[in-house]
């Protein structure tokens, strides 16, 4: 058995529920500190596996390269709110499968905040933007979704409204609320709202304008190098 | 920024510091403690960022505010009721707590301020450097090609310009986001092309072909050592005087705070001196500076 | 002893349908030799240095052995390769992995598993060696080109290497940079014994050091001497490769000199010395002299200012300037004297805070961008890749025009027209510029812009591109040219203007301009001034030489 396969039995049998016994009743109900636990134990084992493949050089620059011009993006785009970097960790999934797109998303997270501010937030935005990177890997790769602009603007933007936002907002509500029940919960999910959409919004208009020509400039690139060609799965 | 005691430690002794004050904030809700945080969080990123911080410190107070005064909307136990909102009580006692919450994030978020300011990314990835080689080289590569790629895509805008096709003075939405666009795609394309040459001279220089170690640009000094087992002993306190009940509080349904006194006091004394530590260690620095430049 | 021996090498890419890019290549390389490889582009060199290397080798069908040190390269392990054979690529941008100076230079050190305590002690040795220890803890972002070559080359010597490859080291730095670069390659050699195999397009700074040039021309090696007999070699043959020969030898067998040739500045002086003991009888050419008032300015800049940031130092200190309609204006000078930022500024890309530019007699803030870029002022930026933004040449070039016979008769003047349905990034240097220029062409321009355009391009796409200038000139363009290349300036300039500071210091034609200079001048005049009043460029020397001597060749 794998190392990153015996990392992820023992994160999931043994240090999750550890945590969640602890969280609850030792560090009496601190949702936030159990919740940011229970996601770096998640990410634990997915970057052992990418430890463990011992990525080739190429596979390493074409990564830090996406991740790189999605934290880039931010400052190129002359509009203010305009982040085109979601888009592009998902299209990085679409290319390079669903492995390379968990590493691109966690990884411009991460490094997005070396220049914006690491904060409370930081290991839960890795998650979201990692899994989103992931999903769109399993989604296209397997083709469950066509890679046509119209799915891919609707799947980015219902990425962007049902699943990012949201997870971000998660770690509002523990870190806000005394209490947490629907009142709460609905209220700030409302709150977050409008910004989910906006984002939304603007990964779908990438994704529905300049999906495929990036999709095709990442190919010329698959196929030019040769590389990535063992990409897919854990 | 200014000489700092603290963040010429080994990053390691920082990361640890850092972890243990972030985690102690978050799960001590008791006041006092939330105070002596704040404070030592406050103090640590004025002396780190001067004039500068101060405004910084104040931008939380809203946050402060909102938080406060939101809580009590959602958690309506506690008896003493204040007013009623659509028709839901608004206690004290949840108001009391929202307070207390909203200093715990107060407290966090100047934590990491402080955080961010000492433990630089090259700190950060050279701790990583053995543990992860492939992770902290991506993430270094990652950091090298940000600003890299920023001064690449600003020539591209400035290319585009020089030929009358400039992004920012489109007119319509539609011609700035094109134009922005326009640049990253052009952006992918050549840092994907430079990006062989990157990985030519990666394996040109043996990547791949031996178990990599890394560079330890920071030495793990005796002094590091003795700050460490310094901050290990203040955490190992803090754990059994809260264990004892010396930091409980709860706000609802009903006020019971654990009152600051004998043995309590030691372990709010205990947590006060572990908050200080880096402001300490800097005045400390600053203050013997003085002296041996007054020898002079 | 031999390090390298090729035998009888042929290679042809996969795409090429059999054409081969290198032919019977046969070499012996010893140690500790200094070599220079040179060729135009395209001529098979970096595909031959590429296969010393095996991790770097191309794909493709290949035949013939090479040996290192005795052993089939393919059977050095790629551990002993990546520390024995060390290979510094053109781009110094591209070669840099990390962020942070140390970590690029313990790079190779961290790969090879090397320990703690020989990493620190070599990267120290580093450090000291190439003088890095004042910027050892800098990012790499903030470093100039010249800084990053510098340190991409001892990221390299840190791993102790037997041979130093050098694919075209100094194509992308200013001449500066470039002549300190080649300096501390040859002072490795020197000191260390470090075999060096070094391709480049300026052969001034590195053909009197080395051992032995080789040349070669579609693939194959067609010489293989001393650089003296090189020269000869190839004036006798005729070969186009004599035209990127160093200005000395140009100018002795232009002349028609006899005997041993001069290869540096200094032997040629002495040999001008030793052919005219006596002043000779006509000692200058003719000047044209510039007309007192500029009757007819399309451009004129007055007392501009600028500083980027508001407390950071000004860039340009009063820059006043004009220039006439259809010449070939050059603005020279050093790095951050203010050349670019003046560029930038005519073109709106930076605001002066003080002073006026007129186009064509209107002020400059007067032209909506709209009407600046079409038909009146383009520019053709440092960088060429920076204006592909489409799959092949020929969008690029519709994105400018929808007009057909207009993109093809643009193709035609710019030499592009095989290139058009080639990807912008397989060009070569040389004709990734013309692309390029093609491309701002096509706005129309009446003024034409251009910075840098002959960075990292050889002397015969040189010699084309000044083609093309002179037919843009033919039809009435104006061309501000900002460049590092004198020589270049002082061959095709009408006009010359040295920057220095912020300011314009002096504006001349390029015989008085470099003739009055006796540094900041062209290696020509610097090896005839002595003898000559204003002989600027190899031509010239070699004119004032056989009209004094009374040869006619």
């Amino acid at each position: 058995m794998k190392k990153s396969h015996i990392a992820i039995l023992i994160v999931f049998l043994i240090c999750i529920p550890l945590t969640l016994y602890f969280g609850t009743i030792a560090a009496r109900r601190s949702f936030y500190l159990t919740g940011t636990l229970v996601i770096i134990e998640l990410l634990v084992p997915f970057f052992m596996a990418f430890e463990g493949r011992k990525p080739q050089a190429r596979e390493l620059v074409i990564i830090a390269v996406l991740c790189a011009l999605g934290v880039a993006s931010r400052v190129l785009v002359p509009l203010p709110h305009f982040k085109p970097a979601f888009a592009i960790i998902l299209l990085s999934g679409m290319a390079f499968g669903p492995e390379s797109g968990f590493m691109v998303g966690a990884i411009t997270a991460f490094a997005g905040n070396f220049f914006m501010g690491q904060g409370p937030f930081t290991p839960w935005q890795m998650m979201a933007y990692g899994a989103g990177g992931m999903l769109a890997g399993f989604i296209f790769q397997k083709k469950l979704l066509p890679k046509k602009p119209l799915i891919m603007a609707i799947f980015g933007f219902v990425m962007c409204v049902v699943w990012i936002g949201p997870l971000l907002d998660c770690s509002q509500i523990f870190l806000m609320l005394s209490e947490i029940n629907w009142a709460g919960v609905a209220a700030s999910f409302a709150a977050g709202l409008p910004v989910n959409v906006s984002q939304g919004v603007c990964t779908a208009i990438v994704m529905f304008l300049f999906g495929r020509p990036i999709l095709e400039k990442l190919d010329r690139v698959k196929i030019k190098y040769g590389m990535m060609e063992d990409a897919d799965g854990i | 920024m200014h000489s700092d005691a603290f963040s010429k430690c080994h990053p390691a002794v920082n990361l640890v510091f850092f972890l243990g004050a972030i985690v102690a904030t978050v799960l001590i809700v008791h006041p006092a403690y939330v105070l002596a945080s704040i404070a030592g969080a406050a103090l640590y990123y004025m002396l780190l960022s001067g004039q500068k911080g101060l405004k910084r410190i104040l931008v939380l107070l809203p946050i402060f505010v909102f938080v406060t005064a939101v809580n009590p909307l959602f958690n309506t136990y506690g008896d003493r009721v204040l007013f009623k909102v659509f028709g839901r009580p608004y206690t004290l006692e949840a108001l009391l707590y929202g307070a207390s919450l909203a200093g715990v994030l107060v407290a966090m978020l100047l934590w990491f301020g402080c955080y961010n300011a000492v433990l630089t990314e090259d700190k950060f990835t050279s701790l990583f450097g053995n543990l992860a080689p492939a992770l902290s080289l991506l993430l270094v590569m990652v950091l090298r090609m940000i600003p890299n790629l920023i001064k690449k895509g600003r020539q591209i805008s400035g290319s585009r310009m020089s030929v009358g096709k400039d992004a920012s003075n489109g007119r319509t939405l539609t011609e700035k986001i094109s134009g922005g666009m326009l640049v990253v795609g052009t952006l992918m394309s050549w840092a994907l092309e430079g990006g062989v040459v990157t990985s030519d001279s990666m394996q040109a220089r043996g990547y791949g072909t031996a178990k990599r170690t890394s560079f330890m640009i920071y030495r793990f000094t005796g002094s590091d050592g003795v700050l460490a087992a310094v901050i290990a002993a203040l955490l190992a306190a803090i754990i059994a005087f809260c264990a004892k009940g010396a930091a409980s509080a709860v706000f609802t349904p009903t006020l019971d705070i654990a009152p600051v006194r004998g043995t309590n006091l030691a372990g709010f004394i205990v947590f006060v001196i572990y908050m200080l530590i880096p402001s300490v260690m800097h005045i400390r620095e600053a203050v013997q500076w003085n002296i041996s430049r007054s020898r002079i | 002893m031999e390090h390298f021996k090729i035998e009888d090498l042929n290679f042809s890419y996969p795409t090429a349908k059999g054409k081969l890019s290198l032919e019977n290549v046969s070499l012996t390389i010893s140690k500790g030799e200094y070599i220079v490889l040179c060729g135009r582009s395209g001529s098979g060199k970096t595909t031959l240095l590429r296969h010393l290397k095996t991790v770097l080798a191309p794909h493709g069908k290949r035949s013939g052995s090479i040996t290192f040190n005795g052993v089939p390269l393919e059977q050095v392990s790629e551990r002993d390769q990546a520390s024995k054979i060390g290979y510094v690529m053109q781009n110094p941008d591209d070669q840099i992995v990390t962020d942070k100076v140390w970590h690029e230079l313990a790079f190779g050190l961290e790969s090879l598993g090397t320990d703690q305590k020989v990493m620190r002690a070599r990267v120290a040795e580093m450090a000291c060696y190439f003088g890095i220890q004042d910027w050892f803890h800098r990012n790499v972002a903030d470093l100039s080109g010249g800084q990053k070559q510098l340190l991409n080359l001892a990221s390299i010597m840190a791993m102790q290497p037997e041979v130093l490859i050098l694919d075209e080291p100094t194509s992308q730095l200013d001449p500066i940079a470039a002549s300190d670069f080649l300096n501390t390659v040859r002072k490795i050699n020197i000191e260390l014994g470090t075999t060096v195999i070094v391709t480049e397009h300026r052969l001034e700074d590195i053909f009197p050091y080395a051992d032995r040039a080789i040349v070669m021309d579609e693939g194959r090696i067609i010489a293989d001497d001393t650089p003296r007999n090189i020269g000869k070699l190839l004036y006798e043959q005729k070969n186009l490769m004599f035209a990127a020969m160093p200005t000395p030898v140009r100018v002795f067998y232009s002349a028609g000199g006899k005997g041993d040739c001069p290869l540096t500045v200094r032997e040629g002086r002495t040999w001008l010395a030793e052919t005219f003991p006596k002043a000779p009888a006509v000692t200058a050419l003719p000047v044209s002299e510039p007309d007192e008032e500029i009757t007819d300015p399309v451009l004129s800049l007055k007392e501009l200012w600028f500083r980027y940031e508001k407390d950071s130092p000004d860039i340009l200190r009063g820059v006043n300037m004009e220039v006439q309609k259809g010449s070939l204006f050059a603005i020279v000078g050093g790095n951050g004297a203010g050349k670019s930022t003046t560029l930038k500024a005519i073109c709106g890309i930076c605001r002066p805070y003080r002073g006026k530019i007129k186009i064509f007699g209107k002020p400059v803030e007067k032209y909506s961008t709209g009407e600046l870029f079409k038909n009146c002022l383009s520019m053709l930026p440092q960088d060429p890749k920076s204006l592909f933004v489409k799959k092949t040449v020929r969008e690029d070039l519709e994105e400018m025009s929808k007009d057909k016979d207009h993109v093809a008769q643009i193709a035609r003047l710019c030499q592009v027209t095989q290139l058009l349905d080639s990807h912008p990034y397989d060009l070569s240097g040389g004709e990734q510029q013309r692309a390029a220029l093609a491309k701002v062409l096509l706005t129309d321009p009446k003024i034409l812009l251009l910075d840098e355009p002959t960075k990292g391009i050889d002397s015969f796409f040189k010699e084309t591109f000044a083609g093309i200038l002179a037919d843009l000139k033919a039809k009435g363009l104006t061309v501000i040219m900002v460049s590092h290349d004198i020589e270049f300036c002082a061959r095709y300039a009408d006009t010359v203007s040295m920057f220095f500071d912020g300011q314009v210091l002096t504006t001349d034609v390029p015989r008085r301009f470099f003739g009055a200079n006796s540094f900041y001048t062209t290696a020509a005049n610097r090896m005839s001034r002595h003898v000559f009043a204003n002989a600027v460029t190899a031509d010239d020397v070699a004119e004032l030489y056989r009209i004094n001597t009374g040869g006619s060749n």
